[in-house]
């Protein structure tokens, strides 16, 4: 699965939280530049930049200045990053050291489970269920400790259109690829 | 020994470990420097009393951890943190920019809407809600929302976040990972400790618990803790000057011994001569513990120097034993001269009991009452324990042949006119200045750590330790009211570049009057209730979501006004409480400042206010009481020395032979100053101190030169004895005066150059030659 940095690929991101009554909906693009190193960028609904290198994560949104975070204070980015780049960079020793892995379905559709073994990661990111087909993964579900659950369609996925309020099971079969686009 | 000697020993020997018993149980040793100044009098130096240590810039330590990767840095910089905060018997806040949702409690929660300066320029309405919900939601899908979560429902505003800037030093270092860090990437901490910043005792507690809680963290790897403030100061240059006197300690009694070895001959008489001292000293401290309970550290190292001039007495005790005749009527036929000389002294040191300053007080006590044991006991026990063998040393070759050539030294009458004359000639033309007022100039601290700490302070944005603004008001309240007023100038002159940053008592909490006006701009929870509904229509919040929003906007509304009393109270409010102080006729607030640029903008501001606000210079302040007690010193020093020539001329029944002992002692003090002044050295406290010292060692050889003597061998007895004083003294404070620190080298210069030319004068113009 490895990639050629930087790699690029458009998303849409779907995120429940106990919170909203609606998911929000996320359209932008992702770019991986490198172990530990990635950048998010927000197009729409509104427009912000995350880019994440050297252990922190630096956010801007318009005019207003830059915030940084260390991943230490965002350790559900931190997860889904070390799972991410992992993947991407094709190194399983580093996935095998972060995560318990176990893998099910074909090699055209296969579906692989990330669990931190980290503990403090643990509590926050209880796992992160990818999907993807050959080489390539097309879906990123990320479980938060409080119950959120962020779903990221990439690649084929990224120009699904969705309604108001996708609900999980229709993602779920996006995802498993059993579901007509 | 004769064979009554021993029960003597025996008892003398019980008596000193039951005084040292009585005076370690009984006397403080107090380090804190306000025990040892004399009592201010303007109302600065009242404060600078207050402040110094107390203030909150001087019980500031400086914190940097490095030497590892910046997300264990930042992991070391919480758990010291927590672990610092957990220690309150020595901490009283730590700070390492992390904020700390759980440090406003429950109770005082809803009153951020009065702290906060958000209603100033905003209302709690439709439009300001649904642009902070907007900016929520982008948040929860961003990486901040892991922070944001816990706080969302009951503070969708983030007035905590604002509060908790607001509350962070006024020129906060950057955050990363959640904590400070300097620009070349070490993480920052600020620790206020409990105990006076100039207090090495308590300072050294602070930082050896801070050490063990560093030392203590799980996964420390290669970090590295890195100290730097006043506290810090005053612990290193306390244990740098101790270890140096140590030493010098050390290799000046292995001369001292030798010398006495080769005096004397005897190892016996050697250890028996250091009794007197010994009596003397745990008597001066016997006798503190008894008047006073305590004493301050300087004191006793003041008292200590003073007592060296005991160490003469079984000197010339032994010095002055003749062939053939008995230690106690050695004793008996030289009690006279040294009674006089120890009276004389114990009665010039009367005058620095009426002083009126404590630590003078204390040192007058502890040095009578140290020469008086000393000089008794070399009077009445040392000789009745002293070998009974020993060598006559008028029996000694060189010591005759000194003698004689002692005798034939011209002594021309004109010399010490000549040598005054000189001297005050170059007193009058003598470089620098004439004192030293700046105490810390003898203790300096390491340019390099200097060096570090100005950068760590510049990095930190953390308050200068000698400026500091007063603002007077009749209640604490009006201390707010008035700082809250002089903010918006306070601002002006920072972007004018006269200072960095300045933090006054409202940056903590806004004036009475100031929080009702925040409360009524509060709506009611109908008003809110309907704001809110239309300011998050369409934002995915699920319903309700904000009940705890609204029921706190509804219990702010309620709320009495939080007072300086109540808010200082709380764990948040210790900053508080260390600004406001409380004095009979009124309130004072204190103001920090932080990279003071321009001192005289600062102080034309504060002239403008008329006296409400003040501009405090410490070390303007401190340097003011430093003269003051000078002066009480030199006030001392002159009664001293009236009673010490009263007593002298009393005691010899001659004007004439008084002025003969006297003379050279005032000369040889002047010509010490002399040459140090035309070395371009300020006098400071320790100069005097020593000088003090060096004529009471003058006064002895004086009298010793003068005393009319029955034969040869007497005064080649008398030459002997203030050969060996002269030769210790010189070895002693002559290695002191190499020192790399510059008060033991002041002292040991100043007390050297004395004996010299004590030694010399007194040979030149009180001798008697036969």
């Amino acid at each position: 699965m490895k990639r050629a940095t930087p790699a690029r690929t458009p998303y849409v991101e779907v995120r429940y939280s106990g919170l909203l009554d609606r998911p929000l909906i996320l359209r932008g693009e992702l770019e991986y530049l490198g172990p530990g190193r990635l950048g998010k960028r927000v197009d729409s609904p509104y427009r912000e930049q995350t880019t994440v290198a050297d252990g922190s994560a630096t956010v801007r949104r318009g005019e207003r200045a830059p915030r940084t975070f260390s991943l230490g204070q965002a350790p559900e980015l931190e997860g889904f990053l070390r799972g991410f780049s992992a993947l991407l960079g094709g190194d399983a020793g580093a996935l095998q050291r972060d995560f318990t892995l176990s893998a099910s379905g074909t090699a055209s559709n296969w579906q692989l489970r990330l669990k931190p073994r980290d503990d403090r990661l643990a509590r926050r990111v209880q796992a992160i269920e990818v999907d993807g087909a050959d080489g390539t993964p097309r879906c990123f579900r990320t479980h938060e400790g409080d119950g959120d659950l962020a779903i990221l369609l990439v690649d084929s996925l990224a120009e699904t259109k969705l309604g108001v309020r996708p609900g999980q099971g229709e993602l779920d079969a996006l995802c498993r690829g059993v579901a007509k686009r | 020994m004769r064979r009554s000697g021993w029960p003597i020993l025996l008892v003398w020997l019980l008596a000193l470990a039951a005084l040292a018993f009585f005076a370690i149980r009984h006397l403080q040793v107090s380090t804190d420097l306000r025990s040892f100044m004399p009592p201010p009098q303007t109302a600065e130096q009242k404060l600078l009393m207050e402040q110094i240590g107390d203030g909150p810039g001087s019980r500031l330590l400086l914190l940097s951890i490095e030497g590892a990767p910046e997300g264990q840095l930042a992991n070391l910089s919480r758990g010291l943190a927590d672990a610092l905060r957990k220690d309150a018997g020595h901490f009283e806040q730590v700070v390492n920019g992390a904020f700390d949702p759980a440090a406003l409690d429950d109770a005082l929660l809803p009153y951020r809407y009065l702290l906060s300066p958000t209603l100033d320029t905003h209302a709690l309405d439709a439009d300001y809600l649904g642009e902070q919900l907007q900016q929520r939601v982008e948040d929860l899908a961003s990486p901040a929302a892991a922070l944001l979560k816990p706080l969302l429902r009951r503070d969708p505003t983030l007035e905590t976040l604002v509060l908790a800037e607001r509350w962070s030093p006024p020129k906060a270092p950057a955050l990363r990972d959640g904590v400070w860090f300097s620009s070349d990437g070490h993480a920052l901490l600020l620790a206020q400790t409990r105990g006076a910043g100039f207090d090495p005792a308590a300072q050294g507690a602070a930082l050896d618990a801070l050490e063990a809680a560093f030392a203590a963290l799980p996964e420390r790897g290669a970090a590295k803790l890195a100290i730097s403030g006043p506290g810090y100061f005053t612990v290193l240059i306390n244990a740098k000057t101790r270890a140096e006197a140590d030493r010098l300690g050390a290799i000046s009694t292995i001369g001292f011994v030798l010398l006495l070895l080769l005096a004397y001959r005897s190892l016996a008489t050697l250890l028996l001569a250091a009794l007197p001292v010994l009596s003397g000293g745990l008597a001066g401290i016997a006798a503190l513990a008894f008047g006073f309970g305590s004493a301050h550290g300087i004191t006793l190292a003041f008292g200590f120097t003073l007592l060296g001039v005991a160490q003469e007495y079984p000197i010339r005790l032994l010095s002055h034993r003749r062939a053939g005749e008995d230690a106690v009527a050695s004793a008996r036929a030289l009690w006279p001269l040294l009674a006089t000389a120890i009276v004389s002294a114990a009665i010039a040191y009367l005058a620095f009991f009426a002083s009126g300053v404590a630590g003078l007080q204390q040192l007058a006590v502890f040095t009578i009452a140290g020469l008086l044991v000393a000089g008794f006991s070399t009077r009445y026990l040392l000789p009745r324990v002293l070998p009974a063998r020993f060598r006559d040393v008028a029996d000694s070759r060189a010591i005759a042949a000194a003698t004689r050539w002692l005798d034939r030294v011209p002594r021309p009458r004109w010399l010490p006119w000549l040598l005054l004359a000189v001297g005050l000639l170059v007193l009058w033309r003598a470089p620098g200045s004439l004192w030293q007022n700046d105490l810390a100039a003898l203790t300096p601290v390491p340019q390099d750590l200097l060096l570090r700490d100005a950068k760590l302070r510049g990095e930190l944005g953390a308050p200068d330790v000698r400026y500091l603004l007063v603002l007077h008001a009749a209640d604490a309240d009006g201390v707010l009211a008035l700082s809250e007023s002089l903010e918006p100038e306070l601002d002006t002159l920072v972007k004018q570049g006269a200072l960095d940053a300045a933090e006054v008592p409202s940056r903590y909490l806004p004036s009475l009057q100031t929080q009702r006006a925040r409360q009524a701009k509060l709506p009611d929870t109908a008003t809110l209730d309907a704001a809110l509904a239309e300011a998050a229509r369409e934002l995915p919040f699920r319903a309700g979501l904000f009940a705890p929003f609204v029921a706190d906007v509804e219990r702010a509304r309620a709320l009495a006004p939080l007072t300086a009393e109540r808010f200082a109270a709380t764990p948040l409010g210790t900053r508080l409480a260390s600004m406001l102080v409380r004095r009979d006729d009124g309130w004072l607030g204190l103001g920090t400042l932080s990279g003071v640029h321009d001192a005289a903008a600062l102080a034309a501001f504060a002239e403008s206010t008329h006296g409400r606000v003040g501009l405090l210079d410490l070390k303007a302040a401190s340097e003011s009481l430093v003269v003051a007690y000078r002066e009480r010193i030199l006030h001392a020093l002159g009664l001293a020395l009236a009673l010490l020539a009263l007593t002298v001329v009393v005691a010899l029944r001659s004007v004439r032979r008084a002025w003969h002992v006297l003379a050279p002692m005032s000369l040889a003090t002047v010509l010490v100053f002399v040459v140090e002044r035309a070395a371009g050295i300020s006098l400071s406290l320790f100069h005097l101190v020593a000088l003090t010292l060096a004529a009471g060692l003058g006064l002895h050889y004086a009298l010793f030169f003068e005393r009319p003597v029955a034969d040869a061998a007497e005064a080649r007895r008398t030459l002997h004895a203030t050969l060996v004083c002269v030769l210790s003294a010189l070895l002693v404070f002559g290695l002191q005066a190499w020192s790399s620190l510059p008060v033991l080298r002041a002292i040991g210069l100043t007390v050297a150059l004395g004996v010299g030319f004590h030694f010399c004068l007194s040979i030149l113009m009180a001798r008697s030659v036969r």
